[in-house]
Parts: C-alpha cells; sequence; structure tokens
C-alpha cells in the first residue's frame, strides 16, 4: 500500500473500463450499432493513457505497484485475493496491449463496416482487451486463471465471429479445445501449488520454494503443468494447431490475437512467474527447448503456405518459440524484448494483410502480385514489417532477435543457438516470400489488377505501427538500454541463473544480418525474376513439400489420434443416452399412458356410476377412521348400501 | 292399556330417530343409483338430504351441549337443497329440450 486511492483507482480503471464498454455494448449494441467504434475507442484510448500513468509511476518510483482486497476468505484456511500488481514488465505489457487494441480498433471501423454485428464485434474486442489487461495486472494463480479462461473465451467468440461459414465454426471450436487442453494443465499446476504452499500468489510459492517447503520432483511437475497451460495459450509444440486455423476470424482479431492478447499470454505467464521457473532448471530447459523447436518447426511450416494470413500465423507461433527460446535460457529481458517489438510489427503484418484482403477478397498469395503500384501505403508498411520480423539492423526486430541469438551463444547452447540462426533465415525467407509474390511481378487476377488502396481510416494505424516497427527497438539498443532498466527479472531469479552480463557481440550481429539477407536474396532470386524455378524447385523435392504444406502432419496425427476416439466416444455415449437411458425415460411415459388407457373405461361418463364410486369411498373412509359410535353407523349403513348396490346390480 | 299409552307417549330415544334416518338415506342412496329418470334421482337425492336433517335435529335436541347448532344446520342444508333442486332441474330441462330424454343412462357427455 504505498500509493494514493487516486493512484489506485486509476491503476484499477485500466482493465475496468474496456469491461465497462463490453456491457455498454453487449446491452446497448444493437442501438448504438455504427456509434459502437466511438464508444469503445474512447474506452481503450482511456486505458492506454492510464497505462502511460501506470509505467511512469512504476518507473519513477523504481517499485512495484501493488494493492489487493480479499476475495474469498476461508478463515484460518486463508484466503483467495483480488489484487494489482504491476512491475515494470506488466506496465510495458499493458502500454502495448492497449496501444495495439486501439490500433486495431480504429481499424476494425472500417474493415468490419457492413457487419451484422458490428456492435458486438467491438463488444468482444473489449472484452477481450480487459481480460488481456487483467491478466496482466493478477498478482496470484487464481485471478491470473479466471482472466485466462476469459481470454480463451474471447478468442472463441472472435474466431468463430463469422460462424455462418462452418470452417469459422470449426476453427473457434478447435482453437477452444486445444488451448482447453493446456488450461485444464495449467489449473492442475494452479492446484498443487496451492495444496503445497497454501497460497495462490506468485510471490507466496516463489518464497515457499526458496524456503524449501515445496521440491523436488512434485515442484517440477507443477512448474512444468504451468508451462503447459502457456504452451496452450503461445501455441507451442505440440498445441499449436489451433493457431493457423484460427485465421478463420475477421484478420483484425488475427492481428489482436497474435500481437497483444492471447498468445502473449502464454509467454507472459512464464515471464510473471519467472521467480517459480528458475528455481526448477529441467522446466528451464523444457521451457527452451520446447521454444527453440516451435520456433524452428513453424518456421518451416510458413515456407509453403499459399495463404497469407496463415504465413504470418506460423510466423507468430515461430516468434513465440524465441520468447520461450529467450527466457529458457535465462535472457528475460530479452525475451521480453521481443515480445514488446513483435507486437507491433506483427499487428502490421496482420492490418497489411486485412487490407490487401478488404481490396481484394482473397487470402491466396498467388492471386495478388504486383500490389506494389496499386497499393504504396500497404506495401512500403508490409516492408518495414517484414524487415523487422527478418531482424534487419537498424529495426525494432534486430535488437531484440540479435540479442536472444546472441544469449543462446555466449551462454553455450550451441544446439538453440544453431536452431535460432537457421529460424532468422527461414523466417526472412518465408516472409519476403510472401511479400514478394504478392506485391512484385504482374497482376495474376483480375482483383489485384482492380485493388485500390484501403481507406485512411485503415491505412493510418498501419502508418503508426510501421513507424513504431521501425523506432521501438531504439529504446533496448547496446548504447542505453532503457528497457532493461524498466524490464528486469527480480534479484533471486539473477542469482538463482546465475547469468554473466555479455557484452554485445558485433560479429554475432554481424552474421545474423547477413543470413537475414541471404534469406531475403534467395526469396527475390526464387520468386520475383523467375517464379517458374520456384514451381520447378517445389515439383523436385515434391514430398519434403508437402510434408510442410500439410504442417508436418500434425492436425492428421492428432485427428487419428484423439479427434477420432473422442469423436466415438461422443457417438457411443449419445447412442448409449439414446438407446439405454432414453428407453427407460420413454418407457415411463409409455407405462402411464397404457395405465390410462387401462382406466379409462371406468370414466363411462354415467353420473351414477361416479356417484357409486363416490358412495363406495365414503365408506370405506368412514370404515377406516371411523370413531366408535360413528362406526356402527357407518356399518349399518355400508350394510344396507351393499344390499342396495347388489340388489341395484340385478335389476 | 295404561302402559301401552305410556310407551306411546313416552319419549323417543335417539336410536329410533337415527335408524329412521339412515333407512331413510339408504333408500335414496339407493334410488339416486339404481333408477333411471332423472326426476326421480331428485326425489331420491331429496330423500337423502332429508335424512341427514332429521340426523341433525335429532342430534340437536339430543345433545344439549350442541347449543341447537344442529337445527341451524338443517335450516343451511335446507336452503341449499332448495337451490341445488333448482339448478338441477334446470340442467334437467336443458337436456330434456337437446335430447329428448331424462333417462340418465343415455346421457354420457361426461365419459372420459
Amino acid at each position: 500500500m504505498n500509493q494514493t486511492v487516486g493512484q489506485q483507482l486509476i491503476i484499477a480503471a485500466i482493465p475496468v473500463l474496456p469491461a465497462l464498454v463490453f456491457l455498454v455494448l453487449a446491452l446497448f449494441g444493437r442501438y448504438i450499432s455504427e456509434g459502437a467504434q466511438f464508444v469503445a475507442i474512447f474506452g481503450v484510448a482511456t486505458s492506454l493513457v492510464f497505462s502511460c500513468f501506470a509505467l511512469f509511476f512504476v518507473a519513477r518510483d523504481g517499485r512495484p505497484i501493488d494493492f489487493a482486497v480479499n476475495w474469498i476468505d476461508f478463515g484460518a484456511g486463508g484466503s483467495f485475493q483480488m489484487g494489482i500488481y504491476i512491475d515494470g514488465l506488466a506496465a510495458v505489457m499493458l502500454v502495448v496491449v492497449c496501444f495495439v487494441s486501439l490500433m486495431i480498433q480504429l481499424y476494425s471501423g472500417a474493415f468490419m463496416q457492413d457487419d451484422k454485428r458490428f456492435a458486438w464485434y467491438y463488444a468482444v474486442l473489449n472484452l477481450f482487451t480487459a481480460s488481456m489487461l487483467g491478466l496482466v495486472v493478477a498478482p496470484n494463480f487464481i485471478e491470473l486463471y479466471v482472466f485466462w479462461e476469459l481470454v480463451g473465451l474471447c478468442s472463441y467468440l472472435l474466431i468463430g465471429h463469422w460462424f455462418e461459414k462452418p470452417e469459422a465454426a470449426r476453427a473457434a471450436q478447435k482453437a477452444f479445445i486445444v488451448t482447453r487442453v493446456g488450461d485444464a494443465a495449467l489449473f492442475v499446476g494452479i492446484i498443487m501449488f496451492w495444496r503445497a504452499t497454501g497460497t495462490t500468489s506468485y510471490e507466496g510459492i516463489a518464497q515457499a520454494a526458496q524456503a524449501g517447503f515445496v521440491g523436488g520432483s512434485l515442484f517440477t511437475a507443477a512448474v512444468v503443468l504451468v508451462f503447459v497451460g502457456a504452451i496452450g495459450k503461445s501455441a507451442q509444440f505440440p498445441l499449436h494447431v489451433w493457431l493457423p486455423d484460427a485465421m478463420e476470424g475477421p484478420t483484425p482479431v488475427s492481428a489482436l490475437i497474435h500481437a497483444a492478447t492471447m498468445v502473449a499470454a502464454g509467454v507472459y505467464l512464464v515471464a510473471r512467474t519467472y521467480d517459480i521457473f528458475v528455481q526448477s532448471p529441467t522446466a528451464m530447459l523444457v521451457v527452451a527447448y520446447i521454444g527453440g523447436f516451435t520456433a524452428l518447426m513453424a518456421a518451416t511450416m510458413a515456407l509453403t503456405k499459399k495463404d497469407m494470413k496463415r504465413v504470418i500465423a506460423y510466423s507468430t507461433v515461430s516468434q513465440l518459440g524465441y520468447m520461450m527460446l529467450a527466457l529458457g535460457i535465462g535472457a528475460y529481458t530479452a525475451g521480453i524484448f521481443h515480445l514488446y517489438n513483435h507486437a507491433f510489427f506483427k499487428a502490421l503484418l496482420f492490418l497489411g494483410a486485412g487490407s490487401i484482403i478488404y481490396a481484394m477478397n482473397s487470402y491466396n498469395i498467388f492471386d495478388m502480385g504486383g500490389l506494389r503500384r496499386r497499393m504504396p501505403v500497404t506495401f512500403w508498411t508490409m516492408v518495414i514489417a517484414g524487415v523487422s520480423l527478418a531482424g534487419i539492423f537498424p529495426l525494432s526486430g534486430f535488437w531484440s532477435k540479435d540479442a536472444i541469438v546472441a544469449s543462446a551463444f555466449a551462454d553455450h547452447y550451441y544446439v538453440l543457438f544453431a536452431m535460432a540462426l537457421l529460424t532468422v533465415f527461414l523466417t526472412t525467407f518465408y516472409i519476403f516470400r510472401a511479400i514478394f509474390v504478392a506485391f512484385m511481378g504482374e497482376p495474376r487476377s483480375e482483383a489485384a489488377r482492380e485493388a485500390i488502396e484501403s481507406p485512411g481510416i485503415m491505412t493510418g494505424p498501419m502508418v503508426i505501427l510501421a513507424f513504431f516497427a521501425v523506432i521501438s527497438g531504439l529504446v533496448g539498443t547496446p548504447l542505453r538500454d532503457f528497457f532493461a532498466e524498466i524490464v528486469v527479472p527480480s534479484e533471486f531469479a539473477t542469482e538463482a541463473l546465475a547469468v554473466e552480463p555479455h557484452e554485445f557481440n558485433v560479429t554475432l550481429a554481424v552474421v545474423s544480418v547477413v543470413v537475414g539477407l541471404a534469406g531475403i536474396a534467395l526469396a527475390y532470386a526464387l520468386y520475383v525474376p523467375k517464379p517458374e524455378r520456384a514451381t520447378a524447385l517445389a515439383r523436385r523435392f515434391s514430398p519434403i513439400y508437402t510434408f510442410l504444406d500439410n504442417g508436418w502432419y500434425f492436425d492428421a496425427l492428432y485427428d487419428r489420434i484423439f479427434v477420432r476416439p473422442a469423436m466415438a466416444i461422443g457417438i457411443f455415449v449419445r447412442q448409449f443416452d439414446r438407446s439405454a437411458l432414453g428407453s427407460f425415460v420413454t418407457g415411463i411415459g409409455r407405462g402411464a399412458v397404457g395405465l390410462g388407457e387401462k382406466l379409462r373405461p371406468l370414466q363411462g361418463g354415467g353420473a351414477q356410476n361416479y356417484a357409486l364410486f363416490i358412495l363406495v369411498s365414503v365408506l370405506l373412509l368412514g370404515v377406516i377412521v371411523g370413531a366408535q359410535y360413528a362406526f356402527l353407523t357407518v356399518a349399518l349403513i355400508a350394510v344396507i348400501a351393499l344390499a342396495a348396490v347388489a340388489l341395484g346390480a340385478r335389476l | 292399556m295404561q302402559q301401552f299409552l305410556d310407551t306411546l307417549s313416552a319419549t323417543v330415544p335417539l336410536e329410533g330417530y337415527l335408524v329412521v334416518g339412515a333407512i331413510t338415506f339408504a333408500i335414496g342412496a339407493w334410488g339416486a343409483l339404481i333408477r333411471r329418470n332423472a326426476v326421480v334421482v331428485f326425489m331420491c337425492i331429496e330423500l337423502m338430504i332429508n335424512a341427514v336433517n332429521l340426523s341433525l335435529v335429532a342430534f340437536a335436541d339430543y345433545l344439549p351441549n350442541a347449543g341447537g347448532a344442529g337445527v341451524g344446520y338443517a335450516v343451511l342444508v335446507i336452503a341449499v337443497a332448495a337451490g341445488e333442486v333448482a339448478v338441477g332441474l334446470a340442467i334437467v330441462l336443458a337436456v330434456f329440450r337437446t335430447r329428448r330424454t331424462v333417462n340418465v343412462d343415455e346421457v354420457n357427455l361426461m365419459k372420459g
């Protein structure tokens, strides 16, 4: 509690404002309709300003903003808290999330024009932003998990925004179910931590582990389970299969998912719980190798894709792999720095792809071609984003990517270093392949010939993002590393890792830039002067080409191993439900109907029969409950009445 | 002779009234259940009602602690019976108009 109440309110408003916008738009969206974008942009812009305040407070005071209230109190059993914890890492994330979200919401106004669920789209976009902001400020696992699930829900809603298309509906389900696997593991990990330490706060668990309350294989298992949660959200191997399919959603949503909200959550979780991760060297190695392998694997998958958005999607998987790799080898600041730079150029790449799609209604890069002249703004911003992604000096991607590659080399992780360097080459190749094919050469379709530049409300955010894609890296140059002053691992983590600081390695930087340029050169050579070369090459190595084009057959593999057995179980259960349970219930119903049919003749409609029933029933009642004297009378009446009935029956 | 006259002028015991009431009720019930003619059925119902009235009045007379409440009930029952006959006969008339019969066994509109 080292802040004034006013400060606390401002900080708390960062996630609350977009959530309020969600409520307003969800309730009154149909009346506001096109005005929804203004409400939404106002909310996010205010959050952005407040986030900048938060960053300023943290940078000025040099200590985290930290406050919490009890949420669920167990008395002696402790309590679950809801609170806010903002250190440099969280503050930077807040600014990035708000900024990217703002850009995307500006852009969406034109892109989603005439959509029939326009206001709902904005509502969910804001809920998405709100949940990500909530996740960023969470000081404990329980609060994190709440927002974690909300993020998953929003991604489901947005990927399936055009749910009339069956592919979109399927992609949304796939994203939800695959990330759900990770979520379940995360939840188990959280419970294990809670059982072992009695707390869910990151700090508490880290301290308990230091003090030796929890350790050994149990601790490692819990950490790895938490990491599996991060794998699911950040689309790392082996749970990466949902992200390329998530391209079925509107393109600005892809930008938001890839740049700021959904997939960043996994990397952020590892960074946030770094004090816990560093205490398990095994888990750190798992993080590093999963990251390195994913980076390489996804880059190879991107090589052959014809769909512009899928190329960028695999690129995200690959870049997230870099970040995991960096975190795993102890290059904490470098990993987060890459997350921060990546947000700008990846959002830009998607907005550029969206701009092309807006102009010519196709995702296939081989339908495009020659767009350089028709859409100059899109072309140049895409090139900037591509160069930044490729990590060419002096754009932002260079600084962070080089830091990661250099750390891998300096800390003697030579396998990971080789993977990372190879990935640099593949990355530049695939992204420039897409750009060259789309923008150079001659138009390959009618739509490409008639494409016109997107309106200013779309190119505006792209230009702003391009500006940041160029300069965002400059806050972390070796000359003066502002970024590393704000985002630092805790002292404990630094000690535990025992990473010796290493100098900026010029040779290595030159090597990585040269490798990157080589990738660009190869892409140019194959696709611009004589595109036949690429086709010939693909034909020559067609088994490899098909293997890569099918994404290493992961989808087919998962289909065999998980999807089909699950479907079989589902069909069996449905069958069981219908035949066993269904017939049981139907049987009861039929029994009642049958009994009714049997009793129906009694209702003959004759008033005298009814009267007879009444009389006999009353007599029986009288006999049963009759008192001493009344019994005699009633018995007398009964005898007479029965005699009368008998007589009547004979008549 | 004198003894016979004494017997005649002696108060009738409660059981006497009750037996007469019970027999009347039984006759009424028997009639209501087996006679076809709706008008006769009504007459039988009147018999049952009056049997009950007789019991009520007898009890009112023989049970001093009851404070004569039975008489009050009897008056109430007579009033209700009058209303019931009015409604019932109206129904019988209506049935007769539409179906040209007052035989209750030919009227089975309430068949389930």
